[in-house]
């Protein structure tokens, strides 16, 4: 794969840079790496991470340990839908368990696994703030919440025909 | 019906529009403050008494008052919008549904602290978000409330929206200033403060969403009008979110004279507990701050109503009492487990240890695990001893708080249902398929008569 942002996204990175003071150009780090795993197939792989360092003028180590520490980023490949499903106290207090396991039967995967055809990964994290509408989980941008086994079936559908049409 | 200072117009159809807004008398405090000298509006937060909401609590005009002011240095105010306490999700709230407010509210903080450039730190899940931000700000731009020279007063203001991407910690101040300069979110010691040394080693105020909003109601009012409403030292209203076993979860305004029993029971608030069960246990402000069985979260030990405010919650100490902490109000039904629900809070901690301190970083990982051996019912009675001399270890023995808020909820869930622990271990099979249940959580307290 080419690792380049294309024009418009380089011009981003260059507005971004410019919200800090001269030279704290390292401040963009996190807002560009969220850019590069979107653009790069939602994963940080090592050359796309070294492009960053690139592009920000700061040592690849440095995008390295920040990579590895926040936990939206991935550092190894995932499915083109993951599934992110909450499963702190508030969560399973109503019912997060059942959720997941629906998914692992439904999709015949383990936590931290991806469908054979690479569509779904299923990941459990913690607590997103969204106690008052559990159970849920995150879907790339978007919360889906009050999860129930219909909610899960109609998901995974959704996101069958997406990928159908994208192909 | 309590009085609504922050989302009394979040309902309002439109109300995240600059119009609407601006028509509901939106932008009147930045009016009002930047005619003000900045040491006034502090001194009009200091009357106020409004506390930090995001769950330290600590006087948000003392804190700005501390800011330092080095000449030809620049300052920042920093939003703390990094909402991941468990049971919290009133930033949320607020940020989605009425965005101006926090961004009005930041341009009269910016003004009092002298930051012309101020950032919001966002949690990265909550990535739809900053979209409706950068709208509101940009909206406020173009009307003038916002940029360069705003209203004529030659005052300047940027306002930048920035994403974490997922860390607990970086709710930690220092941490959420490692995070914006691009590093891991290990926090710092302390001191230098970051009023002295923070984000680029600039004067540095970082404030939780909640508080930055109530600024709005302070200066339209005045502090001392702002200082009317609550009791003692909780002033004002507190937004808590509400959630677990209820009928109407969600996010609520109130204003910290009401009892724990009518928030969970009336119609107005919680609307009591669903299919006729009955109430179990409350975690009153946020995951970290100590579980209360029912009696003790509805009496104080001294058999007073408690009320849903920062002394009340707090009354009779970690022995007997809880926290307000950042308002996440987690109810437990007499079908919930202690133990499990506990488990689940010691793994989060264990993940979001940064992993700089060892107490912290091995502690977290050791309860983790020894809960869910008692759980699984592989547990020994030696386990729990155990369980509750490493919470002692962990906490005060770290660099910033998350060790405490690991411990605390262990140290609390022991104290008060030992006998469930107990019970956990006692039928290591029936604990797989059935629940302690209500036992005696609920009993009236036993008060002592003094003469």
């Amino acid at each position: 794969m080419n690792v380049q942002f294309s024009q418009e996204k380089l011009d981003k990175v260059s507005e971004i840079i410019k919200r800090y003071p001269e030279g704290k150009q390292k401040s963009a780090l996190l807002p560009v790496l969220h850019m590069a795993q979107d653009t790069f197939g939602g994963w940080l792989d090592t050359p796309v991470m070294d492009y960053v360092a690139t592009l920000l003028q700061i040592e690849p180590i440095e995008v390295y340990e920040v990579a590895s520490f926040y936990s939206m980023y991935n550092l190894k490949p995932v499915g083109k839908y993951l599934f992110e499903v909450c499963q702190t106290g508030p969560c399973m207090v109503n019912g997060s368990d059942n959720i997941i396991d629906y998914i692992k039967s439904k999709l015949h995967i383990g936590v931290g696994e991806t469908t054979a055809d690479g569509l779904f990964t299923l990941k459990t994290v913690e607590c997103l703030g969204a106690c008052g509408y559990a159970p849920m989980m995150q879907l790339g941008k978007t919360y889906r919440e009050h999860l129930t086994k219909e909610k899960v079936d109609a998901i995974v559908e959704e996101c069958r025909q997406k990928a159908a049409i994208n192909n | 019906m309590a009085r609504k200072l922050l989302l009394d117009k979040a309902n309002v159809s439109g109300i995240t529009g600059f119009e609407v807004y601006r028509r509901e008398g939106g932008y009147r405090s930045v009016e009002k403050a930047l005619k003000m000298a900045p040491a006034e509006i502090v001194e009009e937060v200091k009357k106020s008494g409004l506390r930090g909401r995001g769950g330290a609590g600590f006087p948000t005009g003392m804190k700005w008052s501390f800011i330092a002011k080095p000449e030809g240095v620049p300052r920042h105010l920093v939003v703390n919008a990094d909402e991941s306490e468990p049971g919290t999700f009133k930033d949320r709230y607020l940020m989605e549904f009425i965005p101006h407010l926090l961004i009005e509210g930041m341009v009269v903080s910016s003004f009092a602290l002298g930051s012309n450039v101020s950032y919001i730190y966002i949690r990265g899940e909550y990535a739809w978000i900053p979209d409706i931000l950068e709208k509101a700000i940009n909206e406020a731009k173009a009307n003038g409330f916002l940029g360069k020279n705003i209203l004529g007063t030659g005052f300047d203001c940027e306002i930048y929206v920035q994403r974490g991407a997922g860390a607990y910690i970086c709710g930690e101040e220092t941490a959420l200033i490692e995070s914006l300069e691009g590093k891991r979110g290990n926090p710092r010691i302390k001191p230098p403060f970051p009023a002295i040394k923070g984000l680029w080693e600039r004067p540095t105020v970082v404030n939780n969403v909640e508080t930055i909003a109530a600024v709005v109601p302070i200066i339209n009012e005045g502090g001392e009008e702002y200082a009317k409403i609550g009791v003692g030292k909780s002033t004002g209203t507190k937004l808590i979110s509400a959630c677990g076993n209820i009928n109407k979860p969600g996010v609520y305004e109130i204003d910290m004279t009401i009892s724990v029993e009518d928030f969970i029971f009336s119609d107005e608030y919680c609307g009591g507990i669903p299919n006729g069960k009955k109430l179990k246990a409350c975690i009153p402000g946020g995951s970290s701050v100590p579980i209360l069985p029912a009696n003790l979260l509805l009496t104080t030990a001294k058999g007073e109503k408690r009320l849903m405010n920062y002394e009340s919650l707090s009354d009779g100490g970690f022995a007997t009492g809880s926290m307000m902490g950042s308002g996440g109000f987690i109810v437990l039904d007499e079908d919930q487990c202690v133990v499990k629900n506990t488990m689940t809070l010691a793994r989060f901690y264990h993940h979001e240890s940064c992993g700089q301190c060892s107490p912290c970083r091995e502690g977290t990982g050791w309860m983790e695990r020894i809960l869910k051996k008692i759980d699984s019912g592989k547990g020994d009675m030696k386990d729990i001893d155990l369980l509750w001399d490493i919470q002692r270890k962990i906490e005060g023995n770290t660099i910033c708080p998350l060790g405490d808020a690991a411990a605390w909820p262990v140290a609390a869930a022991i104290r008060h249902f030992r006998d469930e622990f107990e019970w956990h271990v006692l039928n290591p099979e029936k604990c797989l398929t059935e629940n302690f249940g209500l036992r005696h959580y609920a009993d009236p307290i036993h008060v002592p008569v003094t003469a």
